[in-house]
């Protein structure tokens, strides 16, 4: 196994874990509930089944011309004079952010928030060659400190109480003991100001590159995008292929998608459009600007079934939704990508070997497709998966209790003899020691005596 | 080091190649504009909304002598405030009203590569813009200097009234798409997280204030 694989393989054996803390489950809860009142709220003045409409057709049109749009992009990178380096696997996309960094003698890296860079595990493997990476997204820096990873694409300490923070930066930054938020996050600042002003590097993802104009977007809440990427010597963009769409108008739909879906907010603090290092007449900004493409399966997605997984623009909402996500928390997943389209990108990215239960953790109710603000149908897709799933696994007791069934349902007669065994042995132990998985939470119907073709006979020959 | 490219633009091709053939790409934007023209009071109510919501504050200026009294309202006396070039050079008057009792510093006393710490250490930044955005509060910037106003605690934003626009329809078109600067930053009141139980908390890199003057000149 790499560094990079997922640890979703023990799914079973993680969610029994996460699902028997209540704690973890009154954060989720609470943080979620929060969460999809300010989206619901934000959504009241815009139509958004129009702006979903639109969006879903620019990201298939994106996909759909993802060769043509990569090499637009390029081109005007290149022009912006950025340099574009293309990673076929997460091995290459680090091996080259480590070649930039060593080749600038960087000691110290400031990072923002990137998913992407989690699916590297980029932080890690900076630290063992000894480059000092810091996470300065609040929440991110916090996991950073307690040595975990995200639990939630927009909010990656979701998990953790204000107590348990509080305990963490006494401990690891030396604060006073104190979980007032506000307190907590002017700490966190202090601490952080000096990072920002000390590092060489900083590393960015990208919610959107724009190939009319070589632009990369940053959208953010806290201004440490808007510092990793300005206050350095040398900035690091690091992306997947799909981010790319055509045009610089587009983002009038995405803007207010993002936003309104991830957070409720009309509009994120800061959105950053950056193309490329400073100019001759700036005085400060970046001496050079790298973009990172990672594919890392997601090309071979093009044309499948899944293509669609490709339209996602992380914002976390099918996330808020979900009965699974809100009980299990994120960490059950195992991987970089939790909730419903984790449960689609990590085995797709992955391979399903290393994710086969993600897909079965859902309930397919549907409110993840409901939210989508890019149209994704993510619990077809999750069902579809499923498919695949068993369709390539070996048919074991299931299969064999299927095609009996079947066979059974197809004579009449086999049917009326299946069904007055099961009327016999119904109340039977023997029964319930079989089904004793299902029955510890619930009863077995009881089976009436006689078959309604039974009674209708006798009843009947009454007449 | 090797790039990937070939292999991965191989395999989109390959995906691409059973699927049905799509429609070439669009040469136009989509068709959502809306160019509504309004007055200015109606969008400065907007947003002026829109802002304050979000914690920030918008207020109307007749001249350059009622931004200095709200600026000076508004700092502490002996506080160092870092003026943009842009806007020193077109406002002479406020620089020399705030001179009085503010230590004041201009982008132009810096050099490229100049030091960050000598930066971080201003009680508020004066910048001008580039545009402001009624739906959302939003003020784009497009600037030589980029740190000042991202490190500074307390931001303001002196801009003349005819730089409101509605929407962001009208920011995402050539107007500041094609533009030669490396960057542009839309900023939408305070920095802000809620990372910790979903509390909001203001302030966190970026600064805690931010303040947009209208100018009526």
């Amino acid at each position: 196994m790499t560094t990079t694989e997922p640890q979703s393989r023990d799914f079973k054996k993680l969610y029994k874990k996460e699902v028997a803390n209540l704690r973890l489950r009154a954060n989720l809860k609470k943080a979620t509930i929060q969460a999809l009142d300010k989206r619901n709220d934000s959504f009241a003045e815009l139509d958004f089944d129009l702006l979903r409409n639109e969006a879903k057709k620019i990201k298939q049109e994106s996909v759909s011309h993802l060769n043509e749009l990569l090499s637009q992009f390029e081109d005007n990178a290149h022009k912006n004079n950025c340099a574009v380096f293309y990673a076929e696997s997460p091995e290459k996309a680090n091996a080259y952010i480590l070649d930039v960094a060593q080749r600038h003698a960087v000691k110290k890296i400031v990072k923002s928030k990137s998913m992407v860079t989690e699916e590297l595990r980029l932080v890690p493997f900076l630290e063992k060659f000894g480059i000092e990476t810091v996470e300065t997204d609040l929440g991110e820096y916090i996991i950073q400190l307690a040595g975990e990873t995200p639990s939630h694409i927009t909010a990656p300490a979701i998990h953790k109480s204000r107590t348990e923070i509080a305990q963490l930066l006494h401990d690891k930054i030396g604060i006073e003991l104190n979980d007032d938020p506000t307190f907590l996050t002017g700490e966190a600042r202090k601490a952080l100001r000096e990072k920002f002003l000390s590092a060489e590097m900083g590393i960015s993802g990208a919610n959107f590159l724009i190939a009319e104009n070589g632009t990369a977007v940053v959208v953010e809440n806290e201004g440490n995008a808007r510092l990793s990427t300005s206050a350095v010597k040398v900035h690091v963009i690091v992306t997947g292929i799909e981010k790319v769409i055509p045009k610089f108008s587009d983002l009038r739909i995405f803007m207010r998608l993002l936003g309104r879906s991830a957070t409720g907010q009309k509009l994120t603090s800061y959105v950053s459009l950056i193309r490329g290092p400073r100019r001759q007449n700036e005085k400060d900004g970046p001496d050079e600007v790298h973009i990172v493409l990672l594919d890392n399966g997601r090309s071979a997605l093009v044309g499948t079934e899944h293509q669609e997984v490709l339209h996602c623009i992380r914002c976390g909402a099918c996330l808020n939704v979900c009965p699974v996500y809100r009980s299990i928390g994120g960490h059950a997943y195992g991987s970089v990508y939790p909730g419903p389209i984790g449960s689609l990108v990590t085995p797709l990215f992955f391979g399903p070997k290393n994710a086969p239960d993600l897909p079965f953790a859902s309930s397919l109710c549907g409110n993840c497709t409901e939210v989508c603000p890019v149209g994704i149908g993510i619990h077809h897709q999750l069902l579809a998966m499923r498919h695949e799933i068993k369709a390539k696994t070996k048919r074991g007791v299931e299969a064999f209790i299927f095609r009996t069934f079947r066979k059974t349902m197809l004579r009449p007669q086999r049917y009326r003899l299946f069904s007055r065994l099961a009327r016999i042995f119904s109340s039977t132990p023997i029964v319930a020691k079989a089904f004793k998985g299902w029955t510890h939470y619930r009863e077995l119907p009881k089976l009436p005596a006689r078959s309604f073709r039974e009674i209708y006979k006798s009843e009947r020959g009454k007449e | 080091m090797t790039d990937d490219r070939e292999k991965i633009f191989a395999s989109i091709r390959r995906g691409l190649r059973g699927a049905e053939k799509s429609a070439a790409l669009r040469s136009a934007a989509s068709p959502l504009t809306s160019m509504i023209q309004h007055g200015f009071e109606s969008l400065f109510i907007k947003f002026k909304r829109e802002l304050e919501i979000l914690g920030g504050l918008a207020e109307k200026v007749e001249n350059e002598r009622d931004v200095s009294a709200f600026v000076t309202d508004h700092t502490e006396p002996a506080s160092s405030l870092f003026i943009y070039d842009d806007l020193a050079n077109s406002l002479k008057s406020i620089v020399e009203s705030l001179s009085v009792n503010r230590r004041l510093r201009f982008g132009s006393e810096f050099a490229a590569g100049y030091d960050k710490r000598e930066v971080a250490a201003f009680d508020a930044a004066l910048i001008g813009c580039a545009a402001c955005v009624a739906e959302t509060g939003t003020v784009l910037i497009q600037t030589d200097m980029r740190l000042p106003a991202a490190l500074a605690p307390k931001l303001f934003v002196i801009v003349e009234r005819s730089r409101l626009i509605a929407s962001l329809d009208e920011v995402f078109t050539d107007r500041f798409g094609n533009s030669d600067a490396s960057n542009l930053f839309l900023i939408t009141g305070p920095s802000r997280t809620a990372d910790i139980e979903k509390q909001l908390v203001k302030g966190v890199h970026g600064p805690k204030e931010v303040i947009v003057l209208f100018l009526n000149q």
